[in-house]
């Protein structure tokens, strides 16, 4: 497989300062096993918390659920499923898997055209403050987002992107991303289904990094 | 960040360049983002078919429903 690479940078919360991070554009092994080892020690940390701090269940994030290693199973060379993460230190700092074909536009002013859905996207537990209390590296999903977008540009979808939020996740995409909350969407488990136009994703990547 | 793509000559007839270039227009895209639209799709198509899955065409009126037979 061959793995393509680029910089962007991830603030580093305890040092308060930018440090270096890659994000590939592949879900390989080495990801899978930081997944199944450094992701899953962690999540285990962050359940225990919140049990102890009474939380029930049905309000932990959703995503804990994911087994990113069938996601990746069900993706290799599947060629409307690429997948992306972060990197840094070494370590997997976010995993996203996309899909190029099976979704359009559903905003009046580009309804029916390409988008890049966004199928799974998530941030590793240490960089969760609703899972571990804390943050080690911020801006984890805005890479994500921003690696769709480039997707989204380089397919001639002009930067269209949609996806279905998770309810812990709908303030961060209404908010910081500016995209259109289209509602709850009851042919998708009733989660919020929120859609970026060309424009919003010009002005999401001319943001760039903000905490 | 994006792959290394390799180039191809692809021959068509008059028919299928209009057909292409009719898809261009009404998508909005160029002709390699629609052939690679194509070919992403053929591929799902032929896994779901290869598994034993059925491609159906359903009208959402009269809800009647038309197996596409994929040879």
């Amino acid at each position: 497989m061959t793995v393509d690479v680029s910089t962007a940078y991830l603030l580093d919360v305890a040092q308060d300062k930018l440090v270096e991070a890659q994000v590939w554009d592949a879900i390989t092994d080495q990801q899978i096993n930081d997944w199944e080892t450094l992701w899953a020690k962690a999540t285990a940390e962050g359940m225990v918390r919140l049990a102890d701090a009474g939380i029930p269940r049905g309000k932990w994030p959703q995503s804990l659920r994911w087994n990113w290693q069938k996601k990746a199973q069900a993706s290799q060379a599947v060629l409307f499923k690429p997948g992306f993460c972060v990197m840094c230190q070494d370590q997997t700092q976010g995993l996203m898997y996309l899909d190029l074909a099976r979704y359009r536009a559903r905003l009046p002013s580009q309804y029916g055209k390409h988008l890049v859905y966004v199928d799974f996207v998530e941030s590793a537990p240490w960089n969760r403050a609703d899972l571990l209390g804390g943050v080690k590296y911020r801006g984890v999903g805005s890479i994500l987002l921003r690696a769709a977008i480039e997707m989204s540009r380089a397919e001639n979808f002009g930067g269209r992107i949609g996806l279905h939020a998770l309810p812990q996740s709908e303030e961060w995409y209404r908010t910081k991303c500016g995209m259109t909350d289209l509602d709850l969407d009851p042919g998708k488990q009733n989660l919020r289904y929120f859609e970026m136009t060309a424009q919003q994703a010009d002005a999401f990547v001319a943001k760039g990094y903000s905490k | 960040m994006l792959a290394a793509k390799k180039t191809m000559t692809l021959n068509l007839t008059d028919a299928e360049m209009a057909a292409l270039e009719e898809l261009c227009a009404k998508k909005e895209l160029n002709k390699t983002s629609v052939l690679r639209q194509a070919l992403r799709l053929y591929q799902l198509v032929e896994t779901r078919v290869e598994k034993g899955d059925k491609l159906y065409f359903e009208d959402e009126k009269s809800q009647n429903k038309s197996e596409v037979v994929m040879l």
